[in-house]
């Protein structure tokens, strides 16, 4: 046996195995460790990374416990981990104050730029605004939203509202529930009978599940084909909510397993290899997987693991991941990415319609968005007069 | 500029806050019990305290009512907004109530006599403009009034609009009380002021 003589650099892995995301979170670790296992393998790196896993169980204010426990002991210097933006915030201060950095690996709804955070997911110009705008150029100018009660629905709405607003459309209605809030029948009630004729989902986890088989039931004994849009959901979800109600979702992300490029096919077989045939890596899953691919990168690059270093050396660099080229933008912390939009199929996965010609820098304070140069959906009369009805809306029979 | 500015004493004074989360509450107890303030605290869900007596409000801006947290402020104190998630959406129901000063989380010791002095400072000036607007209103509201007591006073005594309108005031001094108030009664066919003095 080869007793490795390589150094190790310990890093901390913050994600949570239990609670309403519970699925996120352990999805989020797998990813990470399956990146762990190849950095240590790789004879390219002349380090290896130890994991020192943290659960919070989805409980806010474990988060800030976790973190300090990670960093008093073991002593890590960077910790990859957090979902929710309340998380997120809830490490934020510690992290800050004593210098470490944290790798955030989920989309958020923007709005900061701490030098103590590298944003690897989507920033709101990756995610809610390219979705908005197909929406308003191809399927309705107005929508009903319903989301999980918390700062990531309240932002993506606001966000709606000033793009569709701004094209003359409007917002029927906002609907919120509870994380982790399991009755959804009066507000599917509330849809079927109002009749939207597209309905944007910003629930997360079992409530979105819950939500999305009702409302599939239920519109499809009303008659109803009304499309639901999502910033979130990916293929394990999908498994979870079911084979027919899952189907016809338009979603937009910056990672889809079904993403057709030889680094991404090379990810899913390793991931399937390691995890199972019949499993499927996620967006957040993936985006653990580039964070951790990203760090090892800037140590390597830098030549030492503390936080000045690595920050420096992660600039720039760009990493050839699964979803495409990425690196971190020094200007923002924020990665530079390729959004992408897709509806979901039989078969629990993702068919993308769309991408960006290339990868676009993270506008995280929406500050380049420009509401006067939007198209509007033509009028729902010439829409019916004039155009077929898009292959991706849900014909429900 | 003001010259006459003065920063307002805090010792005494009591503040409302209205804070979710534990570590944020602690910093401000500790600082305000410093600067010999009073605290009264209300976490998200718990009763509201009773306006009364309260100088200055903390109020958290990510517990919004909608997640339960939340609480319903009427007519009160100066507001002392704590942010911590700097998205319109939140910024946008700060602004909804009116904040006098603004401070973000984490919170620390420092920077909080700030706030409290910029809240009760701005809560003061706040004040004296909504009592000096309501002054100027009434005597908008009073102008018709007073223009057609002075146009009567002049057709009865065949007087220029500055010496009816000296004859008014004189007979408002005398009298103790406001132009706006004897206008009135002699808009309201009540007796015109006599008019001994005017030359």
């Amino acid at each position: 046996m080869r007793i490795s003589r390589k150094p190790s650099v310990s890093i901390g892995l913050l994600f949570s195995q239990a609670g309403p995301y519970q699925m996120m979170g352990t999805e989020m670790l797998k990813s990470a460790m399956l990146a762990i296992s190849e950095i240590n393998e790789s004879d390219a790196f002349d380090f290896t990374l130890v994991p020192h896993v943290r659960d919070p169980k989805g409980v806010v204010e474990n988060y800030h416990a976790a973190c300090a426990d990670l960093i008093r002991d073991p002593g890590v210097e960077h910790i990859i981990g957090c979902y929710t933006s309340a998380s997120r915030k809830q490490v934020l201060p510690i992290i800050e104050r004593t210098d470490r950095l944290l790798w955030y690996p989920a989309r958020y709804e923007g709005f900061e730029c701490s030098d103590n955070v590298i944003y690897v997911g989507a920033a709101p110009n990756h995610n809610v605004v390219p979705l908005v705008r197909y929406m308003l150029e191809h399927l309705a100018d107005s929508a009903f939203c319903v989301g999980s009660n918390y700062i990531w629905t309240w932002e993506s709405n606001r966000v709606i509202r000033e793009i569709v607003s701004a094209a003359g459309g409007q917002i029927i209605a906002e609907r919120m529930l509870d994380l982790g809030e399991t009755s959804v029948a009066h507000i599917v009630d509330e849809i079927v009978a109002r009749r939207p004729p597209v309905v944007f989902n910003t629930l997360v986890g079992q409530s979105s599940y819950l939500f999305m088989r009702a409302f599939h039931a239920a519109a499809t004994r009303a008659g109803l084909a009304v499309p639901v849009l999502s910033c979130s959901l990916c293929e394990p979800e999908l498994k979870l909510i079911g084979a027919d109600a899952s189907v016809g979702c338009i979603t937009s992300s910056g990672y889809f397993a079904s993403i057709d490029r030889p680094e991404n096919h090379a990810f899913v077989a390793r991931w399937k290899a390691r995890y199972g045939a019949d499993s499927s890596p996620s967006v957040d899953g993936q985006y653990s997987y580039v964070a951790v691919m990203l760090l090892a990168r800037a140590i390597r690059r830098g030549g030492a693991a503390d936080v000045a270093s690595v920050r420096s050396a992660a600039g720039n660099l760009r990493y050839e991941a699964p979803q495409g080229a990425v690196w971190v933008d020094p200007g923002n912390n924020h990665c530079v990415a390729t959004p992408r939009l897709a509806r979901s199929v039989q078969g629990f996965r993702f068919e993308i319609f769309w991408e960006a010609a290339q990868p676009e820098r993270a506008d995280p304070y929406l500050s380049d968005l420009d509401l006067s140069a939007l198209d509007r959906v033509p009028a729902s009369s010439q829409r019916t007069a004039t155009m077929r009805r898009p292959s991706y809306l849900r014909v429900v029979k | 500029m003001n010259r006459g500015t003065t920063v307002p004493t805090v010792r005494g004074r009591h503040a409302l806050v209205l804070l979710r989360d534990e570590p944020d509450i602690a910093v401000v107890r500790r600082q305000l019990d410093r600067l010999g303030m009073g605290v009264t605290v209300r976490r998200p869900g718990e009763a509201e305290a009773d306006g009364a007596g309260i100088d200055l409000v903390f109020l958290d801006v990510d517990a919004a009512p909608e997640v339960g947290g939340g609480w319903s402020l009427g007519e009160c104190a100066p507001i002392v907004a704590v942010v911590g998630t700097e998205t319109p959406s939140r910024l946008k129901w700060m602004l909804d109530r009116e904040p006098a000063a603004v401070l973000i989380k984490p919170l620390r010791s420092a920077g909080l006599y700030t706030a409290v002095v910029v809240a009760l400072h701005q809560g003061q000036r706040r004040r004296e403009t909504d009592a000096r607007i309501e002054k100027l209103e009434g005597r908008v509201r009073s102008r018709r009034t007073v223009s057609s007591a002075i146009v009567r006073v002049m057709t009865r005594y065949g007087l220029t609009e500055p010496d009816a309108f000296a004859l008014v005031r004189r007979a408002a001094m005398q009298r103790r009380t406001t132009l706006e108030h004897v206008c009135a009664e002699i808009a309201g066919d009540g007796e015109l002021p006599l008019r001994a003095g005017v030359g």
